[in-house]
């Protein structure tokens, strides 16, 4: 089972973190690992943009194929506030 | 007075087109601290039409994000207030407002005849509607979103030219469980759920609402978000992966339906044009339906027997007690695929109470002109 390593950030840049992870790992595993290890708000949700790539991540995915050794991955937090329209 | 062209200033930049910009017409949904903005954005560029929906009504702390919006109009439709101020800013404009919620309001045939809708709304399933109704429609849709320090803006290029992904593409899964917390296990709706307060400023409101016009304005290739970090002044620009199994978009026809404008169709009528032009076909509804309704100790009574019919999100939860009975004892069968035959049954000669159907190829619109 081969190795990515990685450089995850926040999107404020913050925060910043070296990992190595399996390829098979998602991108919903690393958003958990950052949600808990940097205290971020548990009542929000967060997507994984590669920066390097310029892709916004699949988070049920695997890595794989979505990145490679040296991207940059950044948690966005999924903005949910604008108005009320229905619903 | 002066009779210098009030667009003098457009026309000087290198292929703008004014022409063009006064043939657009743009849905704007929601009506509070973006849609604001997006509207006077809209209205100070000299588009041709824009018509406006909200369901909610003018509360007082509105007024720091809402640059259109005054005292005056506290209690007041915000997409009513919205527009009667908007009017002032360039009276050429042609503005509606449509008050009610989305999913009364907002029809097939709105999204087909229109340029791009933009969202400016405040939860996760306005969101899922209008990236479903753009998608089956294959109109483009920009989502914008704010929290007190971001401005996100998202586009989707719903066209036939392009596979490009949806809002549901990448859109973590809590957040379907999120949705699922306004809902009973029955899917009826919650009752007396306390909705959480999103801080958010008159800054990123202004800059989601730039954004968002200037992404509705420029027709994208691929689906594409902006996150603007207004701290820091960091911005992400990112493109949006196409997930194959995705719950919104995946076996979906990306090129778009046929619109059928069937107006003020009754279930029977519904289901005499399914038999003739899309027989054995099944019917997709926009939304669940209660087909039945009974309780387990009394049966079919005059209080289940009004259920029938009725969009499951009309219903609270507090429906499944029985007063004759005196229990919780009431079950309810919501289904958003039916037959022609249980339209008859259910409806009869009532309006459907939906905003669409699928049929096959067909996009029904039930909606009166």
């Amino acid at each position: 089972m081969s190795e990515r390593k990685l450089v995850v950030r926040t999107a404020d840049q913050t925060r910043r973190a070296d990992i190595q992870l399996e390829e098979s790992s998602t991108g919903a595993e690393v958003l958990q690992a950052a949600v808990t290890n940097w205290s971020l708000p548990t009542d929000m949700d967060y997507t994984l943009v590669n920066t390097t790539t310029g892709q916004v991540l699949t988070p049920s995915a695997a890595l794989d194929r979505q990145v490679k050794d040296g991207d940059v991955l950044e948690v966005q937090p999924v903005l949910v506030a604008g108005a009320a329209a229905g619903s | 007075m002066t009779t210098e062209d009030r667009y003098s200033r457009h026309r000087a930049i290198a292929g703008f087109s004014q022409e063009a910009l006064q043939a657009a017409h743009f849905l704007v949904v929601g009506a509070g601290a973006i849609g604001n903005e997006v509207v006077k954005n809209l209205c100070l560029l000299g588009v041709g039409r824009i018509t406006v929906f909200d369901f909610d009504r003018v509360e007082r702390h509105n007024l720091t994000r809402s640059v259109l919006l005054r005292e005056s109009d506290l209690g007041r439709g915000k997409a009513s207030a919205l527009v009667d101020h908007a009017r002032d800013l360039d009276p050429a404009v042609r503005l509606e407002a449509v008050d009610g919620d989305i999913r009364d309001t907002l029809s097939p045939s709105r999204v087909r005849d229109c340029d791009a809708v933009i969202g400016a709304v405040d939860n996760f399933e306005a969101r899922l509607w209008l990236n479903r109704l753009c998608h089956l429609v294959g109109r483009r849709w920009v989502n914008g979103a704010i929290d007190h320090r971001h401005a996100s803006v998202e586009a989707f290029a719903f066209d036939p030219a392009v596979a490009a992904a949806c809002y549901e593409c990448t859109l973590p899964e809590q957040v379907y469980a999120r949705i699922a917390e306004r809902y009973s296990c029955g899917g009826l709706m919650r009752q007396a759920l306390a909705a959480k307060i999103m801080p958010t400023t008159a800054i990123t409101a202004s800059l989601a609402g730039a954004l968002a016009v200037d992404a509705a304005l420029t027709p994208p290739t691929a689906s594409r978000r902006l996150l603007f970090d207004t701290r820091s002044g960091h911005a992400t620009t990112a493109t949006l992966s196409l997930r194959a199994d995705c719950p919104g978009c995946a076996g979906q026809a990306a090129e778009g339906l046929t619109v059928v404008s069937l107006p003020g169709v009754t279930g029977r009528g519904l289901a005499a044009w399914v038999e003739a032009h899309a027989p054995d076909q099944a019917i997709q509804l926009s939304e669940p339906l209660i087909v039945e309704a009974a309780c387990h100790q009394c049966g079919q009574t005059e209080a289940t027997q009004a259920l029938g019919g009725r969009p499951g999100r009309q219903v609270s939860e507090a429906a499944t007690f029985c007063f004759q009975c005196g229990s919780e004892a009431i079950a309810v069968d919501l289904r958003d695929v039916v037959e022609a035959a249980d339209l008859v049954t259910v409806l009869g000669d009532r309006r459907l109470p939906l905003a669409f159907a699928r049929v096959g190829p067909h996009l029904i619109d039930p909606s009166l002109p």
